[in-house]
């Protein structure tokens, strides 16, 4: 399959749910979803567009548009696509239904999106600080608007 | 009869049992005799036996600490110092700090430094641990590792190299034996 009847299968089966939908290139395909549906996109890309490879998943903030971006970077072992899915939060009250009975290993990652973005994940198995100690939840470091960090600089530097 | 037997009930208390009476004996539960050694030429040679069997903790907390692992090893023969890496903080006499303080890792390396016996001395290895390096704003580590431990020796360098770890070796060495490190209280 290349890209043109990937996007074509994905918007002809979820006409509502992939809003917006951009062939960058041959191998590089972009879709917005709902964040209502993501795991029914993501079940059908697994089982019936042979997409088993959920390479990562982050947050992107965008402050002035009040959102935050919710990323899948899905690839493929059978074709030589990438899809990058972006699901788009509200920054308020960011949640978003987790997709991990699909794809196992998007467990750390939405732990660490958790922890650093502050979306929150509905039905994780697991939803708890990966890295960072558990002290520092509800800061959420990586947002552009974080003002924690340490104001005074290392005395030894100067 | 009765007179004499109290008293030697309450000379078996355990509190009140004492050497004072004997001539030229102390208590070793207290610090009476290293308090004394300190003032003496004794201490001198205890510091030259310290400062020629400094054992570190391998305790590798980022790329530095390959240089640190590096510097146990055979080639650089490290045994002719006295320098041998252990692998237990209870068998260590030095504490070096070969990383980022995170915030996450302060706990664990406070319960290491906590373990090793006393006499113990620390070396900063490492731009991280001196200034914090390139993650000196981060929002996850520590700023000024020596408000919290007492550094002796700071090695600069990202990473330093094994040679520069041994010269601070050498430089903690003679702290030691001028009396004024910060491992011991003189």
């Amino acid at each position: 399959m290349d890209a043109n009847s990937i996007i074509s299968s994905l918007t002809g089966k979820f006409p509502e749910d992939i809003y917006d939908a951009e062939i960058e290139s041959d191998i590089r395909t972009i879709a917005k979803v709902k964040p209502e549906n993501v795991v029914e996109v993501c079940r059908y890309l697994k089982e019936d567009l042979s997409f088993g490879h959920l390479c990562c998943e982050f947050g992107v903030d965008y402050p002035d548009r009040n959102e935050i971006e919710v990323i899948y970077v899905i690839g493929s072992y059978e074709h030589p696509v990438i899809l990058t899915m972006k699901a788009l939060l509200p920054r308020d009250n960011p949640e978003i239904e987790s997709v991990v009975p699909v794809y196992w290993n998007a467990n750390w990652y939405e732990r660490e999106t958790y922890e650093l973005f502050g979306v929150k994940y509905l039905n994780h198995p697991d939803l708890k600080p990966l890295v960072l100690p558990e002290e520092m939840l509800g800061e959420w470091p990586l947002r552009k608007d974080y003002a924690g960090f340490p104001n005074k600089t290392a005395r030894n530097l100067v | 009869m009765d007179e004499v037997e109290q008293t030697n009930v309450e000379q078996n208390d355990v509190l009140d049992v004492g050497y004072t009476d004997v001539p030229g004996t102390m208590l070793t539960d207290s610090n009476a005799i290293a308090d004394f050694l300190k003032k003496t030429k004794i201490q001198d040679v205890l510091n030259w036996g310290r400062k020629n069997s400094l054992w570190f903790m391998v305790n590798a907390m980022g790329c530095c600490g390959v240089e640190l692992l590096a510097t146990g090893m055979a080639h650089y023969d490290t045994d002719r110092f006295g320098i041998i890496p252990r692998n237990s903080p209870r068998h260590a006499d030095v504490l070096i700090i070969s990383g980022y303080v995170t915030k996450k890792y302060l706990p664990a390396l406070k319960r290491v430094w906590d373990q090793m016996p006393a006499p113990k001395w620390v070396i900063c290895f490492g731009d991280c641990a001196i200034s914090g390096g390139p993650f000196y704003e981060s929002y996850s580590t520590h700023q000024n590792v020596d408000d919290i431990f007492p550094v002796d020796v700071f090695v600069p360098g990202c990473p330093p190299r094994c040679e520069a770890l041994i010269q601070g070796f050498v430089e903690l060495q003679k702290k030691i034996e001028a009396k004024k490190d910060k491992g011991t209280d003189y």
